[in-house]
């Protein structure tokens, strides 16, 4: 029997199949929709697009999901009709798309939430059902290549069309052959990789499958032949395909070029030269990587670093027996570094870009613009930001509650702005910059009608606020909602509360408005930079490693514990409930530059067992002017690392800013000892309250 | 120790249809996201039986049949195909191409597991 | 929508939970400890790139701590906002059990649980418990979607 299959455990799975498939499908359809009123044709896009509607309709019929199924198939076939006629769409098409793709949407986070999926809409099902191809197709242009025979026969009226394309816009076309080799496999070239270096370097039209004859260098009688066309060197694409360059083949045209269809035929070519090029900046140095590949990466890494701390013990038995370990010891530190460096390389690789993360924008001020009736427009500055993705992801559904509050509920009607002699086009700004190198700020701006204090403060049953201040305080009481804030377009979803929860509490940022009355309102986010990437040192403590900011670290000192100076007994029997943390059984001091610095055992305030050593290393830190030092077992190292907050209420506890991972695959903490320091002062105790 | 070769451009669908053969005694899986990297990983190892699916980008579940059949080596390797309902049309030409059998989904766990062991009777080596 | 549930081991006891709140079920060999978190807090643990709280369902129900063991498991479970991971001795099966099989529990469950068991069920000659997460998870009211 099979018992190995659920349906309900790929939920999950489907779910983030699906919106990644979505996002693709949204972004696809806007640019199609760009071509469509330039009168070009998107042959790649519609492919993609069949090919995203095609694996949700699969997908939903195996967890059982019918109405997503339905829509799906609709869409699917107008989008395969499409793609047989080299990537044109009848008229009204893309937003007929456009809706289906939400109603999909839709039906996803429902099944993701656990609630009824809705029944496919019947209207959309049947509009779709009812487009078909109009009369103006056009065959790809019949022009002849040199491509060979084999080759050419078994690429299809798209791919022939965008070979045949780019050679008559004067690009050149390549054949390059990759054949894959047990040895080549085992250096992790593959077809995939190999594919993935090409797309940075040339448009792969098509990849053909040859039979060759089975030799030393082609084991597996197997042989890759990419169809290419690129404006990059040789070389480098030989290289790329393992290769070398007098094996690669040109493909040129055997004719000039003829378009049986018109004068506006050449038009459309030069608008599909632009529509190429366009593409192939936007792909080039560009890899889409899902972020499980980076966590398979991380885990490498950290079997590298295990092996790293092996090696150094191994290293420090030889020391003992009295090796001469010296030159060993370079290479071994040299070594860690490499791997500090690949370790931060990789945690980068997961930045996002802010421009990444704004992307969806555009396409909601526009399906708002339409729902609403305003006239919105939306002007967009993203800067060179990055944010953790973890960061980015909580950050996304705050930014897209307050562009919906600005179109929804604070645009007014044309008809109103024009009363007010404002522009008919309400203005909606989003805008990221850096304000220092340690914070990022966020803004979303309307010139709209502004925050209503005295409909805000009857609402929330509390006397009208006088600062915009106060009057953001009310906005974001839980729970509240003036009529106008759960309508279609703004929902249930996040709430002003939210935001500020998510900006303020999850990820230690502030948030803030100003707002004139009939004049509009800003909404500004900021984050710490610092919380994503900080500079910090390791160390070890009770035997386990913890970080700590570089930032907050004033020094790192030696300490014998043997000549600190004893300070009053501060033991006290511990309360009623049981605590983790014990009381210093005395305060210890050292005399440091003329102040009196307390010295305080980590190990014990964080519960991890008594040290015994007497020489230890200390962490001194400041909080409000006052030092404190923690002693530590041992420090290891320095690294940047990316902190993410504790977001669970089950872990939020105080001292323990984040976590961050090392490299080793375990959550390790991030402690604020000036945060600890200042705990244990105020309590007065030495216990913390 | 039967080898699988598990071949579909969604990694949630491959995630399924191993979750579905576990079954198969020693079995192994090793998993491809395109009809290219079937056809690689297939030049390089030798493999008990493929399951795979028609529609993938780049090369289409029927070129990569079409392919096998034209290699010597592979010529009777069991090709399991998986494909979507309203399909039914493809099957002739799967089972043209050289398809061993074909299976439309949604499937059942039972029903591909079925099928992959009436591929596979009387094969040696695969304990089902 | 899914009768599933996951079925799992406390001390020698069956529970159950339900599969589609489950996300993922991982065997267990150690969390980073949290200096001052709650005494069932086992700690954090990564799973997939996730940073993920452990609840030690032994301590929640009262009990002495063991040492994990090849079949310990952690079922991460996600309800809403959150994500927290609970820690069993074992979890090997998944049970089809439809809603009208359960029954609030008799008061002596509900006493000796301290309210965590929300549901009783019988399948065959079974006596199966259903865990109240949000109630472990010390989310008393769900906040509204």
């Amino acid at each position: 029997m099979s018992d190995g299959f659920e349906a309900s455990d790929f939920i999950a799975g489907f779910t983030a199949e699906a919106e990644e498939h979505l996002a693709s499908a949204n972004t696809n359809l806007l640019s199609v929709e760009e071509a469509v009123a330039k009168g070009q044709a998107t042959p790649r896009q519609v492919r993609e697009l069949f090919r995203s509607f095609h694996t949700i309709k699969g997908l939903a019929a195996m967890v059982g999901v019918e109405p997503i199924v339905d829509i799906a198939h609709a869409m699917e076939s107008v989008l395969r009709e499409a793609d047989r006629a080299a990537g044109r769409l009848p008229a009204g098409a893309v937003s007929l798309l456009l809706a289906g793709v939400k109603a999909v949407e839709n039906r996803v986070q429902a099944l993701a939430k656990r609630k009824t999926v809705a029944a496919a809409p019947a209207k959309l099902v049947d509009a779709l059902n009812a487009l078909r191809q109009t009369g103006d197709e056009r065959a790809a242009a019949s022009v002849e290549t040199t491509m060979p025979a084999e080759l050419w026969g078994k690429m299809n009226a798209a791919e022939r069309g965008q070979l045949t394309q780019g050679l008559v816009d004067g690009r050149r076309a390549l054949i390059v052959h990759f054949v894959p080799t047990p040895v080549r496999a085992s250096e992790g070239i593959t077809i995939t990789s190999v594919r993935e270096r090409i797309a940075t370097l040339a448009e792969i039209v098509k990849v053909v499958p040859v039979s060759t004859a089975t030799t030393d260098a082609s084991p597996g009688g197997l042989a890759f032949a990419l169809v290419l066309l690129t404006e990059g060197a040789d070389a480098e694409l030989a290289t790329a395909a393992a290769t070398t360059p007098e094996a690669l083949t040109a493909v040129s045209l055997l004719a000039p070029s003829s378009d049986s269809s018109g004068s506006s035929g050449s038009s459309n070519l030069e608008a599909l030269d632009e529509e190429t090029s366009d593409d192939d900046l936007h792909h080039r140095g560009v890899v889409r990587v899902e972020v499980a590949r980076l966590d398979e990466a991380l885990e490498r890494l950290s079997a590298l670093v295990v092996t790293q701390f092996r090696l150094r013990r191994t290293m420090a038995e030889m020391r003992a027996a009295g090796a001469d370990v010296r030159a060993l010891a370079q290479v071994i530190s040299e070594n860690g570094r490499q791997l500090r460096d690949l370790r931060a390389s990789i945690m980068r690789a997961r930045m996002v870009s802010v421009t990444e993360l704004l992307e969806r924008i555009p396409l909601i001020v526009r399906g708002l613009s339409r729902t609403t009736g305003k006239d919105a427009r939306l002007s967009m500055t993203t800067g060179n930001a990055e944010l953790d993705k973890a960061v980015a992801e909580r950050i996304f559904p705050a930014i897209v509650h307050l562009v919906r509050n600005a179109v929804d509920h604070a645009l007014e009607t044309p008809a109103e702005r024009r009363a007010a002699g404002k522009p008919e086009t309400g203005l909606v700004t989003v805008a990221c910059h850096e304000l220092s190198d340690s914070q990022l700020e966020l803004t979303v701006t309307d010139d709209g009608r502004g925050v209503d204090a005295v409909a805000v403060a009857r609402r929330a049953g509390a006397p009208v606020p006088t600062t915009d201040d106060g009057l953001l305080a009310l906005l974001t009481r839980p729970g509240l909602s003036t009529k106008t804030e759960v309508t279609t377009t703004s929902g249930r979803g996040v709430g002003m509360d939210v935001v500020k929860r998510i900006a303020v509490d999850e990820l230690r940022g502030e948030l803030s408005m100003t707002t004139t009355k009939g004049r509009g309102t800003m909404f500004s986010l900021r984050i710490p930079l610092s919380i994503t990437i900080v500079d910090a040192f390791s160390f070890l403590c009770g035997g386990e490693t913890f970080v700590v900011p570089v930032a907050m670290v004033e020094e790192i000192q030696e300490i014998d514990l043997a000549k600190t100076v004893r300070g009053p007994d501060r033991r006290k029997a511990p309360r009623g409930e049981p605590d983790r943390r014990r009381a210093a059984r005395a305060t210890d001091m050292i005399h440091r530059r003329g102040e009196t610095v307390p010295v305080l055992r980590l190990e014990e305030i964080l519960g991890l067992g008594v040290g015994d050593d007497l020489h230890r290393k200390a962490i001194i830190v400041r909080r409000n002017g006052e030092p404190f030092a923690f002693t530590v077992d041992r420090m290891l190292g320095q690294q940047e690392v990316v902190v993410r907050p504790l977001e669970d209420q089950l872990v939020r506890v105080h001292g323990v800013s984040g976590t961050t991972d090392l490299g080793d695959g375990r959550p390790t903490l991030v402690l604020d000892l000036a945060a600890l320091g200042g705990r244990l002062v105020a309590d007065g105790t030495g216990e913390p309250s | 120790m039967p080898e699988a070769l598990i071949v579909d451009d969604s990694k949630v669908m491959r995630e399924m249809e191993i979750a579905c053969l576990r079954g198969i005694e020693g079995v192994s899986f090793t998993q491809a996201a395109s009809g290219l990297e079937a056809l690689e990983r297939l030049s390089l190892r030798p493999f008990d039986f493929v399951v795979l699916d028609l529609n993938m980008p780049d090369i289409s579940g029927y070129e990569v049949i079409e392919f096998i059949r034209g290699q010597d080596k592979l010529r009777t390797l069991p090709i399991l195909v998986v494909t979507t309902r309203g399909d039914e049309s493809s099957r002739a030409r799967a089972l043209a191409a050289g398809a061993t059998r074909f299976m439309t989904k949604p499937f059942s766990p039972d029903a591909l597991l079925g099928e992959v062991k009436s591929l596979t009777n009387g094969r040696p080596g695969i304990q089902t | 929508m899914s009768e599933l549930h996951v079925l799992c081991k406390i001390a020698d006891v069956e529970y159950v939970l339900p599969a589609a709140d489950v996300l993922q079920m991982e065997s267990f060999t150690a969390a980073t400890k949290v200096p001052g978190a709650a005494e069932q807090v086992a700690g954090l643990v990564q799973i997939r790139g996730r940073v993920v709280p452990v609840l030690d369902m032994r301590v929640v129900f009262g009990l002495e701590r063991i040492a994990a063991t090849i079949d310990s498991r952690v079922i991460v479970m996600k309800r809403g906002e959150r994500t927290v991971g609970l820690l069993v001795d074992s979890a090997r099966e998944v049970l089809k059990i439809p809603a009208a099989d359960f029954q609030p529990p008799p008061p002596v469950v509900v006493q000796q649980t301290d309210g965590l068991v929300k549901a009783v069920a019988q399948a065959g000659n079974r006596l199966l418990m259903l865990i109240d997460f949000t109630k472990v998870i010390g989310e008393e009211r769900e906040h509204a979607e």
